[in-house]
């Protein structure tokens, strides 16, 4: 008996991920890091952000700050990496280019996830799945596992149980695992192992009952959706087998930008944090023009560090923006209304902006009365082009501007070679 | 004089067709033949690179290939989606560290060949044991 050809073309999904993906990328070109505990620390050298499996044997938390995990990291013969960024988003982009050519139908995740809508007998999806695993690994580096199922929640769940279980060798079609065994993953997995199951919302779930992911499979969606949400009914109801939740060109989850970082020597001063708004007021403009997007709101904070409990300082400020802009000038001086706030002597370890309330730019078009002159004369553009040629910090508005490397910049000091994106850090070859 | 830049689009039937015209100055009068052959300038990365997302270009540090054409401080344009053969140059992974060798496939077994005589061979048990990060394709020497 063969099944209808409809039944065997029905449109899957596949999702494709690296694992640990900043220091996979980092063993890609530094080999004697394979079967070594490996971290990558967040900016700044925070905290580990990325645990090889090695790593994480050892006990070390997700997000552990580096100045606890360091006084064992000689004895634990493990190596801590500044986050290598550059590195990182090249390798992103090759993966994801090479997974481009599995199907029409990309949606690029996170910098190292994506979902591919693929079509196929189960045999098909399954040597498919294989073949992007074998390809990802040999033609770019870096390992990667696939989860395959009718919708996305689901091929989310098959690709964790491929990265956990040896069995599934890193690829897992949902549809091929027998039923009994499906449903014996689901009654051990917590509610919040599965995607878009928010923390806070474990306990509500948990109050009716609804404790495994089994439980939500089996609940009522239009219950779900009338206790909970439409995105929590979306969750139940593509665990059931129904896709709900579409592919999109681009993940913008984009109704906010944020530029946030944490400084390697504190910022005392209102004038040092004058200087970092500066630059982050350019390059909230930068990137609002790359997408065509302007901000009605932006937000600008600063904070004093969390392991410093005295002298605790949280200013924040909204500035509603006269218009919808990606001005550069505008987005500067709403970012200065911080200032006031800033207490002269107070050790600031982190400041940011947030943009908000965005829309396309020219959707509306502006009074000519309240058109601005800066974007008229394309200030934005023409600060873009410069950093573009002659590399960032090359020029600025005002405070953010080029003065001498100021030294709240961002503390990388265990960074490795920008391998593939500077001509004077190529990986080395012996020829001995 | 004038200068014709950016495309013109011309509507072939369904589909529109952009065309390039070739940045020249244009003399009024009489038009250069050389103009119809203008194709745009060589580029090297057309010519070097055939799989831009398998391909990294690494950086020689020794002189044991040297027989090979490839000396201390030469860049090597290596592709990983290459299948390495008899005969390839290859970067492999020997004791946690890239290593450039000429690969030699035979029916006696598999070595590390290096091109200079001061250097060892290496024989590896079988293909199986060895790990392959790319084959070279090109070596960009300073001369």
């Amino acid at each position: 008996m063969t099944k209808p050809a409809v039944m065997r073309h029905m449109p899957q999904i596949a999702h494709v991920d690296v694992n640990c993906f900043y220091a996979s990328a980092e063993r890609a070109f530094n080999p004697s890091l394979e079967g070594r505990p490996v971290i990558v620390l967040s900016n700044n050298d925070g905290c580990a952000v990325t645990r090889s499996p090695e790593a994480k044997a050892l006990g070390i938390p997700m997000g552990e700050p580096w100045f606890k995990i360091a006084p064992r990291a000689k004895q634990w013969g493990l190596v801590a990496l500044s986050s290598n960024y550059e590195l990182y988003g090249d390798i992103s982009a090759r993966v994801m280019e090479l997974l481009g050519r599995y199907s029409a139908w990309l949606e690029v995740y996170s910098i190292d996830e994506a979902f591919l809508g693929v079509k196929g007998t189960p045999h098909e999806l399954l040597a498919l799945g294989r073949d992007m695993k074998a390809t990802v690994r040999r033609n770019v580096g870096v390992p990667v596992c696939v989860g395959i199922a009718p919708t996305k929640t689901l091929a989310k769940l098959a690709n964790k149980w491929a990265k956990n279980n040896p069995a599934f060798d890193g690829v897992c079609h949902w549809d091929s695992v027998p039923a009994a065994d499906r449903e014996g993953l689901m009654r051990r997995l917590s509610v919040i192992e599965i995607w878009g199951v928010a923390t806070h919302l474990t306990k509500r779930l948990n109050a009716i009952g609804i404790h495994s992911i089994l439980d939500l499979s089996r609940a009522d969606p239009v219950m779900i959706r009338d206790r909970f949400s439409v995105v929590m009914m979306r969750t139940v109801l593509e665990l059931q087998g129904t896709p709900c939740i579409p592919m999109e060109e681009e993940r913008i989850g984009r109704d906010q930008l944020i530029f946030s970082r944490s400084f390697a020597t504190p910022i005392t001063t209102a004038a040092g944090i004058r200087q970092v708004m500066s630059v982050y007021g350019q390059q909230a403009s930068a990137r609002l023009a790359k997408h065509g997007l302007q901000a009605k709101v932006l937000t600008a904070f600063a904070g004093t560090s969390h392991f410093n409990p005295k002298d605790t300082s949280y200013p924040s400020v909204c500035v509603p923006l006269p218009m919808p802009t990606a001005d550069p000038v505008l987005l500067t001086k709403a970012a200065h209304a911080l200032l006031p706030r800033i207490c002269e002597g107070i050790r600031y370890a982190r400041a940011g902006i947030m943009v908000t309330d965005l829309r396309p730019s020219g959707n509306q078009a502006p009074l000519a009365l309240f058109e601005n002159p800066h974007e008229e004369r394309h200030v934005g553009t023409l600060l873009e082009d410069i950093t573009r040629r002659y590399g960032r910090g090359s020029i600025g508005l005002g405070h953010g501007g080029i003065r001498g490397g100021p030294d709240w910049t961002m503390k990388r000091d265990m960074l490795s070679p920008r391998y593939t994106t500077h001509w004077d850090e190529l990986p080395l070859v012996k020829a001995a | 004089m004038g200068v014709v830049v950016g495309p013109r689009v011309i509507d072939a039937g369904a589909s529109l067709l952009s065309v390039l015209i070739s940045p020249v100055a244009v003399a009024a009068g009489y038009p250069s033949p050389a103009q119809d052959y203008f194709d745009g300038r060589i580029d090297l990365n057309e010519h070097l690179i055939k799989d831009v997302t398998s391909t990294y270009v690494v950086r020689v540090s020794g002189e044991s290939m040297a027989g090979a054409g490839i000396s201390d401080g030469d860049e090597l344009i290596v592709n990983r989606a290459l299948e390495p053969v008899d005969g390839s140059v290859v970067v492999a992974v020997l004791d946690g560290e890239l290593t450039i060798k000429r690969l030699r496939i035979t029916g006696a077994g598999v070595v590390l060949q290096a091109e200079n005589p001061a250097y060892p061979d290496i024989r590896v048990p079988s293909l199986s044991d060895l790990v392959v990060w790319g084959v070279a394709t090109r070596c960009l020497h300073v001369v």
